[in-house]
């Protein structure tokens, strides 16, 4: 009986082994790696969602490289803070009419996965902003992850 | 006095069968082991990955031919980096510790098969870890340009769930070898939701709830004592499909029902 059974073991525990030497294979990063404030734009007027005609949005001093640039975006419009500090400035064009916004908050890194690596989230505190196009802006939530949830609504 | 002899019969016939089921009954001397297994694969592994030392080692003693204890002891020393394009380093996560498993194998072959020397079945276990970490470099890149910064030596500790299935097979006298697949479900990593460990010792890739793995196993058997274990006799179905199967040796067939016979 014995005789009929061991081949069967054999074969099972060699296949571990086979299992064993193919289990540690590298995988790609899949994952999302950016923690953006994630901004919906409202008419002040009506409270209803109101997309802008023209977007540009650029960080202060660095308007050589522009984030959006005369775009009719689908929101939400994506806005990247600065890990190393705990502010980050921007200009913002709405339908051709400069504003600032200046964003308070504190950072933290955050493991995405094994083969991603780490990002940085943010926690904001307070927002600062001209108000020559824009109304104002509310915090709808303020951690700044990569979740892809609603931040903040600009009322223009 | 009629009903009453119909009494003694009934009594008298259905002793005779209680016997006659007793003495069908076949007992095996079952050998209760304690066994001390080192997992080979961790070891053979840091031949060729010097990053990676796992060492790893477990006892278990039978509680009966079906239940084992468990208790895995191991070290890690375990360092990781990740690149992007080959010179851009995304991180670097070093991390060393303890860890200790304990719980029970189920060994789901019958005991007459099994004789102590094979098993099949799953072991149930609770982990827990004992870890030092620290992460040199962490980069990164965005729209502001490139930011690097590092997390400084901690100590932590997580605990985790396991589910095992196994097989062992005895190859030489007292000498198995086994392996086990761990299906591992993160009770804690410890660190908190933003920090997972890249590596835990004992359970694998900590970012992740479930962690899958599997062990290779050297397994040495010390019986300790012997348990006599009465066995049901096979169903007559699997007697018919021996002899169907070998129809030339009947002796097999004709011995078992010379021994209900006998007890009769």
């Amino acid at each position: 009986m014995m005789r009929r059974f061991y081949p069967g073991f054999a074969v099972i525990i060699i296949s571990g082994l086979y299992i064993l030497l193919n289990s540690c294979l590298e995988v790609a990063c899949i994952d999302e790696t950016e923690a953006y404030v994630k901004a919906s734009f409202y008419s002040y007027s009506s409270g209803e969602q109101a997309i802008p005609d023209s977007i540009t949005l650029y960080g202060i001093n660095k308007e050589e490289n522009k984030i959006y640039d005369k775009f009719k975006i689908t929101p939400p419009a994506l806005i990247p803070l600065k890990d190393s500090t705990n502010y980050s400035t921007f200009v913002i064009r709405i339908n051709g009419v400069n504003d600032t916004i200046d964003f308070r908050y504190w950072s933290y890194p955050h493991l995405v996965t094994k083969e991603c690596g780490y990002t940085f989230y943010h926690h904001l505190d307070t927002l600062y902003h001209t108000k020559h196009a824009i109304d104002s802006v509310s915090k709808i939530n303020e951690n700044i992850t990569t979740v892809n949830e609603e931040n903040i609504r600009i009322y223009y | 006095m009629r009903r009453i002899s119909v009494y003694i019969t009934s009594t008298v016939m259905a002793l005779a069968s209680f016997t006659a089921k007793t003495a069908a009954q076949d007992t095996i001397q079952f050998p209760m082991k304690v066994r001390i297994g080192l997992e080979a694969a961790g070891s053979a592994k840091y031949f060729f990955e010097k990053d990676r030392l796992n060492l790893e080692g477990y006892i278990s003693t039978d509680l009966n031919e079906k239940y084992s204890f468990v208790f895995i002891a191991g070290h890690s020393n375990f360092s990781y980096a990740r690149y992007r394009d080959t010179s851009f380093l995304i991180y670097d996560y070093r991390t060393k510790g303890f860890y200790f498993r304990t719980g029970f194998d189920i060994n789901l072959i019958k005991p007459k098969k099994s004789q102590g020397k094979y098993a099949v079945g799953f072991g149930l276990r609770y982990g827990l870890s004992l870890f030092t970490y620290d992460i040199p470099t962490i980069t990164h890149e965005n729209y502001w340009g490139k930011y690097q910064t590092s997390v400084s030596s901690t100590d932590e500790w997580a605990h985790f769930f396991e589910i095992t299935p196994f097989v062992r097979a005895e190859i030489i006298k007292n000498i198995s070898l086994g392996w086990t697949v761990s299906l591992r479900k993160m009770i804690d990593p410890g660190t908190g939701q933003h920090l997972k460990p890249v590596y835990l010792p004992g359970y694998g890739n900590g970012s992740k709830s479930f962690s899958p793995g599997i062990s290779y196993f050297i397994i040495w058997s010390i019986p300790f004592k012997s348990r006599r274990i009465i066995i049901q006799p096979e169903e007559e179905e699997e007697e018919d499909t021996d002899l169907e199967q070998n129809p030339g040796n009947s002796n097999t067939g004709n011995f078992r029902q010379q021994n209900i016979r006998q007890s009769f």
